[in-house]
């Protein structure tokens, strides 16, 4: 049971950070490889400024959130417009926002590392204190309790709101068809700029709660982040939100399993081996749709 | 000349060394080919070679064939597998090969030294050794991108539909890159490993990817001249420049997404464009085609129009 809570936790990260991904990827077709890069700056830029000023947790996630937001809105607007602008067709756009995200990413990434010396950090000045329940023989945190209830609201309410509100119907139809969209009155630069914001906000959320979680954070967290969401992503099937909840899930599960089996430094095969299995078996994932392209 | 050798030959044999790991991944990209096998490949060359020249006694050169073709084997087990991938998909599936190459090493015991790696593999090699090796890879891509061939790989990169409609056995292309790209990548881990004399799992890992693929920005993507240009661009900037060095991470990032923006081309395509521009303007009557074929005004970096076959975007990227 303790195992499993753990693992819920665990998930609820996993689920926060690739949610973002996922809705930006199935939606306005952009997988932003700056994404781990932008999880590890806003938690850095929180820890930061915490240094300076003690503060709460709500106005420490409260700034991870916005940095992370703004930084994805920029990266879109700077460096994914241009680059669909530019492209001559829907295979080069993709390599190039891959390549420009690799890029992107760089450059966050080597500002934390220079200044944290490539040491961990966390939030050490922050009020905020964990405290452990006992409830009917579990141990359980303040925070995880904190991790598992955003983690699991946040992707519920996303995936309703894609679903049923207007913007998420948008939203959809750009992933469907981008220039009918347009003809139709979706505006695509807005609604894109709007998605990776979102994306971005959800990223700082997940970086400063793993911090919260476990107590501090290395440069190099974002990059592996970022290849299990693929996986989670890959695994649930592009385009479906309940996928990417079942996926975060599934791999929580499984690296917790190598762990309980004592096989610690197989972890990450885990997600590089589900990526290999699921592309080679069943592509579009358990809840995708096969994706049709006229060339 | 010689005294400028030895001063540099260190950064030489590094510019050599990046130009062969960079080219391992410059031949698929340029087949259309997302594939980063290249880099998995690097380690399994690295590995197998250190591991038969440290554990098993072999000579320097048996050690690096050894190295070269198990990698060229098992990329192209690997090719068979993903082949049928394109995109993204492609790319994540071989980044994640690249990875579980790192992984299966830490976990190697004594066989390959766990996570701190592999020592005293210091082989004789001389740069003279690299440089003919490195040769005999460019003759083989310049070959395969002169003529007839060279048309072909650009009619399956620019068009696979059409080019099967030609009669090109497009699969069969395919897989054959991931046969070449392990070779490459293999040798570039072999010969780099027994020059340094050490491996790490911790080598394999996404950033070599993205050293490799800076390279290729950087330079082109569309023939070996880029990687060329890009290895040489990247390994010798931070000793032109010194404050480059100290901030080379953030500077390449920077460079990576501009390049991506507004250069997909690299170097080399931005060299080729502005020929075709000069030649086009020296031509005193220009064919009436060209007129016609001019880019619409919403491609405001649609290609140039070119004479040739070979689009000057330089293609994948």
């Amino acid at each position: 049971m303790q195992e499993l809570l753990n693992t819920l936790t665990l998930g609820s990260i996993y689920l926060l950070f690739a949610l973002g991904m996922a809705l930006a990827w199935s939606t306005i077709g952009i997988l932003n490889f700056a994404h781990g890069a932008i999880f590890v700056f806003s938690a850095f830029s929180a820890h930061f400024i915490s240094d300076f000023v003690p503060l709460s947790m709500p106005a420490i996630i409260l700034i991870s959130v916005l940095v992370g937001a703004t930084l994805s809105a920029l990266t879109q607007w700077l460096a994914f417009e241009p680059i669909l602008k530019r492209s001559k067709n829907h295979r080069s756009a993709e390599l190039r926002i891959l390549i420009g995200g690799i890029g992107v990413a760089a450059i966050p990434i080597a500002l934390v590392d220079w200044a944290t010396a490539s040491a961990p950090f966390g939030f050490a000045n922050s009020s905020y204190s964990t405290q452990v329940y006992e409830i009917m023989g579990l141990r359980i945190t303040n925070t995880s309790l904190i991790v598992i209830i955003a983690g699991v609201g946040i992707a519920v309410g996303l995936t309703l709101w894609l679903r049923r509100s207007r913007q998420g119907l948008g939203l959809r139809a750009i992933g469907v068809d981008s220039e009918t969209a347009s003809l139709m009155g979706v505006n695509r630069t807005v609604m894109a700029i709007g998605t990776m914001a979102i994306a971005g906000g959800l990223a700082g959320l997940a970086g400063a709660l793993q911090v919260f979680q476990l107590q501090a954070m290395g440069v190099e967290t974002g990059d592996q982040l970022l290849i299990k969401a693929f996986a989670m992503i890959v695994l649930g099937g592009l385009g479906s939100m309940a996928g990417v909840i079942l996926g975060a899930f599934v791999l929580a599960g499984a690296e917790s399993l190598i762990f309980a089996a004592n096989m610690g430094t197989w972890v990450d095969a885990v997600s590089f081996g589900l990526i290999f299995l699921v592309l080679l078996v069943r592509p579009q994932g358990i809840f995708g749709r096969q994706e049709v392209r006229r060339t | 000349m010689i005294d400028w050798y030895t001063a540099n030959s260190v950064v030489i044999q590094a510019t050599m060394t990046t130009l062969l790991l960079a080219l391992s991944i410059q031949l698929p990209l340029r087949m259309g080919v997302f594939s980063f096998a290249g880099v998995g490949c690097f380690g399994i060359g690295g590995y197998t070679a250190a591991i038969a020249f440290t554990k098993f006694g072999m000579g320097t050169w048996t050690a690096v064939a050894f190295g070269t073709v198990l990698a060229g084997v098992l990329c192209y087990l690997l090719g068979l597998l993903v082949h049928k991938l394109t995109g993204l998909y492609l790319g994540m599936a071989t980044i994640a090969f690249a990875l579980i190459v790192s992984v299966v090493a830490t976990n190697g015991g004594s066989l390959t030294g766990g996570a701190s790696g592999l020592f005293g593999a210091l082989g004789g090699i001389t740069n003279l050794h690299v440089f003919l090796l490195l040769a005999v890879v460019i003759i083989g891509l310049a070959i395969s991108e002169a003529g007839r061939f060279g048309r072909k790989i650009d009619t399956v990169r620019e068009d696979p539909e059409l080019a099967v409609a030609l009669g090109i056995n497009v699969t069969r292309y395919r897989k054959l890159t991931f046969l070449a790209s392990g070779l490459i990548g293999g040798l570039a881990g072999a010969v780099t490993t027994l020059l340094r004399s050490t491996i790490t799992p911790a080598e394999v890992n996404f950033h070599l990817v993205v050293v490799a693929l800076t390279v290729i920005i950087i330079g082109g993507s569309s023939s070996w001249l880029g990687a060329f240009i890009g290895a040489v661009f990247i390994t010798w900037l931070p000793t032109v420049l010194s404050f480059v060095a100290e901030w080379e991470p953030i500077i390449y990032g920077f460079v990576v997404a501009l390049a991506a923006i507004f250069l997909p081309g690299g170097i080399l395509g931005l060299v080729k464009d502005l020929r075709h521009r000069r030649g086009a303007r020296r031509g005193s009557t220009p064919p009436p085609e060209e007129g016609a074929a001019a880019p619409p005004d919403d491609e405001p970096h649609a290609p140039e129009p070119s004479r040739t076959p070979v689009p000057s975007q330089g293609g994948a990227l």
